[in-house]
């Protein structure tokens, strides 16, 4: 800043101290370790620095944001993550296949069905193992499930970033049936921890399938409602529709995958592209847009409810009997090797590369978490728009923070 | 002193009150004893009631002031509560339900809380203008209170400038959000206060434009001269002669009360709390109150303006007449003589018996006890009843204030049910609608308004 200010010492509160870069700035104490850093730092006249975070009201999670702001409008600005770092691939190398499930858990912790799958598929490569027809078919339903959960909260946060109180709360009552739904087949109403390797952990009981009927019933008419109260509203469309619009190529070019890049044009689902358990089976469209803003994303998201409502209800119709576990050995140990394994979360590509040593723990694990490179468009969306619009955009890309810190 | 001191630490909390209480009243009673002895208090009585005859201005000033300043922080609790409750109901939850029949003590508690709280003063903050921003916030409504007229005879002043100090009085408030963004030592604070500064200045303008169609109407800046003129029929309202000013002047109300969807000042998803982003206690328990007064004072001007404030919609005195009901209520009490002693002995003990008997045979799980408690409450509610129709029968004013409140209500529903459906607009769509389209909607209103007037002038 380039006014000086007398501030209370934090070493004694009594004396006053002439501060240099004050605590109440968000320049950093040390002198500027980079270029970019020495670039960022340096205001122009008029600007300041303004520190969105990790204690913000709307940053999802604990993002911190330091914008460099011109009176209303972003100039540049500077994200810091890794605040909720866990070292999870760490972690999950120094524990058995079994506990890496509930490792990887909480990275996604609104649609957790689908970060726990990561070390679950990975193993199941390397065993080459065959999971019976049934437990295919309950995982999908598990995640189409999380799935909407997934979306109608994100339909919710978008609203009340803009300022609309009503539709979060919607958007909970959508996401509380489904959970309580989750809970009464897995235990668990966040952190399921239900995939196993090899199937799933319980074959569906009666509280599960009579919440999930009741559930069915009133789905497509509660998105409906839900979709009305903020889809054709003025103020929403004027706040969102040609704000943060990505092109095709550089969606491409940043990694971004889900429905930032669906609304961008480009029909990538991993469901369709390379599809996996017993998703070619199904029938169901990717619903993709063109404009690539806010306001198209949000369209894909909900577009996505109702294809997701239309597999479950395709699931229930074909379910096998049979049982829910392959018969695998107590002690896991998958052959020395690599795999890939990639699935379709509510955020995009949720893929794992796992190396395996031939003992009963992932040798490394590699996960890539979609909102980690949808979250890094902010620095090509953000710089020109108006501080409102920070939290529209972020908003719409629909970062999960466990997941970007790992 | 010690032996004083002894029995008074031995003495229970109540003793420690009563007895300076008593020591309080063995003098009162003795100075009125000398005082009327002496013929003192009679004199000092009959000179201050002559200071007050002569200086009734002063009187009537000072009584209304202290009026609205009590009615204010109420008025506050009740459309807080109201807000509570309704955003709840349209949000499929509950809303306040613990403290009071259904909830309804909530804000109360509230403010109580806000009272209690550390009343904390950030460091490197102005302290003098971060002292004084929500006391000016809070005032700048409650002043434009003292010129509303609530009923026929009861507004505070009655004032033939009273439109153009309201709004002059009320822009005030743009001063303390402006004084607490400037001082708080805050970037969010800041925004906030500029924004308010921005968007208030701004709003001002139609929403003063929107007002000089009814000034132009109605021929005169009285509030209570305005009511008059809109007596009569329903038709006579200003809402149906300047349909786009009432339109203007409502949006424009909004933004200047900062709600949503012109709530920018305070955006709590990006400015976290605008300008009261520092305050706590009850510095901003007055931000809080200011906003909800204001409130109040917006939609009650609204009503005053475009809705005949006091005025009832329809005369229900011919209708009363055509079926025949008349009403005489020229209640007599000294007429029954000794015959109000047994009234008032035998009255409700027999009303309670009469209630609670009924419903003691109807319901046989509840005991005798019980109905008769439900029983005189009921009693309870009936007389207070029966008193409030006979108020309403009998002075005008209070009839006319139940319609003002009513209208008046339902505007402050109208802010609360916005507040649950909008997002929020952007700053530049907010000055956009402002500057491009209120601004020339009400020129337009104020240029169809004078030639109207001019046009039905000429053809009489």
């Amino acid at each position: 800043m380039a006014q000086q200010t007398r501030v209370r010492s934090l070493d004694d509160p009594d004396v006053f101290v002439e501060s240099p870069a004050t605590i109440y700035d968000a320049v950093p104490p040390y002198p500027p370790r980079t270029e970019r850093e020495a670039e960022f730092y340096h205001l122009r006249d008029g600007e300041m620095l303004i520190n969105l975070g990790p204690q913000h009201p709307s940053t999802h999670g604990v993002l911190r944001v330091v914008l460099k702001i011109d009176g209303e409008r972003v100039v540049d600005l500077d994200p810091v993550i890794g605040y909720l770092h866990r070292g999870v691939e760490k972690i999950c190398e120094n524990g058995t296949w079994h506990h890496a499930i509930s490792n990887c858990d909480p990275l996604e912790y609104v649609a957790s069905m689908f970060s726990e799958a990561m070390p679950v598929l990975a193993c199941e490569k390397l065993l080459d193992l065959q999971v019976p027809r049934r437990a295919e078919y309950i995982r999908v339903l598990a995640w189409e499930l999380n799935r909407i959960a997934s979306h109608a909260l994100f339909m919710g946060w978008l609203s009340l970033d803009l300022g609309g109180l009503t539709p979060i709360l919607y958007g909970f009552i959508e996401r509380d049936e489904i959970v309580e739904m989750l809970n009464a087949l897995t235990g668990q109403r966040v952190l399921f921890n239900y995939l196993r390797i090899g199937g799933v952990n319980g074959d569906l009981n009666h509280d599960f399938m009579s919440r999930l009927g009741d559930w069915m019933s009133h789905a497509a008419e509660q998105v409906e409602n839900q979709t009305k109260l903020i889809n054709e509203n003025e103020i929403f469309v004027g706040r969102t529709r040609g704000l943060g619009v990505v092109d095709r190529a550089t969606a491409l070019r940043m990694c971004a995958t889900g429905p930032v890049l669906r609304a961008t044009g480009i029909p990538y689902d991993i469901r369709r592209a390379h599809p996996y358990s017993v998703y070619n089976e199904l029938e169901f469209d990717v619903p993709t847009r063109e404009e690539g803003d806010s306001y198209a994303r949000y369209l894909v998201h909900v577009d996505e409810i109702k294809q997701s409502i239309h597999i479950i209800d395709q699931v229930l119709h074909q379910m096998p009997d049979g049982t829910v576990m392959a018969k695998i050995p107590r002690w896991i140990r998958p052959r020395p090797g690599r795999a890939w394994v990639s699935i379709e979360s509510p955020r995009g590509q949720y893929g794992a590369y796992v190396m395996s040593d031939g003992s009963d723990h992932p040798f490394r694990m590699r996960i890539r978490d979609p909102s980690f490179f949808n979250l890094s468009l902010v620095g090509h969306l953000m710089p020109g728009n108006l501080i409102a619009d920070t939290m529209a955009i972020m908003a719409s890309l629909d970062p999960v923070m466990g997941g970007i810190d790992k | 002193m010690s032996v004083l001191a002894r029995p008074w630490s031995r003495l229970t909390p109540a003793g420690k009150v009563v007895l300076p209480l008593l020591g309080l009243l063995v003098f009162l009673t003795l100075a009125l004893l000398v005082g009327f002895a002496t013929g003192l208090i009679p004199g000092l009585i009959r000179f201050v009631g002559d200071l007050l005859g002569a200086n009734i201005g002063i009187v009537r000033f000072v009584v209304a002031a202290s009026a609205i300043l009590l009615m204010s922080v109420p008025t506050a609790f009740v459309i807080i509560y109201m807000e509570l409750k309704v955003i709840a109901l349209m949000n499929l939850r509950l809303g306040p339900n613990r403290v009071g029949p259904w909830g309804s003590l909530h804000s109360i508690v509230h403010g109580l809380k806000v009272l209690g709280k550390e009343d904390f003063t950030p460091t490197g903050v102005d302290v003098p203008v971060f002292t004084l921003a929500p006391a000016v916030t809070f005032l700048a409504p409650v002043l434009g209170l003292l010129v509303l007229p609530f009923a026929p005879g009861l507004l505070g002043i009655d004032m033939n400038l009273a439109l153009l100090y309201f709004f002059a009085v009320s822009g005030l408030s743009v001063l303390g959000l402006m004084m607490a963004g400037w001082s708080s030592f805050n970037k969010y604070s800041l925004l906030g206060g500029l924004r308010a500064a921005a968007q208030i200045i701004s709003y001002e303008i139609p929403l003063t434009l929107a007002v000089v169609g009814v000034i132009m109407l109605a021929g005169t800046m009285s509030l209570n001269q305005i009511v008059m003129n809109q007596s009569g029929s329903i038709l006579d309202w200003y809402m149906f002669k300047q349909p786009l000013g009432f339109v203007i002047f409502f949006i424009a109300a909004t933004a200047e009360g900062n709600r949503t969807p012109f709530d920018l000042t305070e955006a709590d998803s990006e400015l976290v709390a605008g300008f009261a982003t520092e305050y706590s206690g009850m510095r901003f328990g007055f931000f809080f109150f200011a906003e909800y007064v204001g409130v109040f004072i917006l939609s009650a001007l609204t009503t005053v303006l475009f809705l005949g404030g006091w005025n009832a919609p329809f005369d229900i005195d011919p209708v009363l007449n055509a079926l025949g009901i008349r009403f005489d209520l020229a209640l007599d009490l000294a007429r029954l003589d000794v015959g109000l002693l047994f009234l008032l002995a035998l009255g409700p003990v027999v009303g309670t018996l009469l209630i609670a008997l009924p419903i003691w045979m109807l319901r046989s799980d509840w005991s005798f006890l019980k109905s008769l408690v439900i029983g005189f409450i009921l009693l309870n509610v009936l007389l207070a009843a029966a008193v409030g129709v006979w108020l309403a029968l009998s002075f005008e004013a209070v009839v006319g204030l139940g319609w003002f409140l009513v209208k008046t209500y339902f505007f402050v529903f109208l802010f609360v049910w916005m507040r649950a459906t909008l997002p929020r607009v952007r700053i530049d769509q907010l000055m956009g609608f402002a500057w491009k389209w209120m601004l020339p909607a009400s020129l337009v209103n104020l240029f169809v308004t004078a030639l109207a007037i001019i046009v039905v002038s000429e053809v009489r």
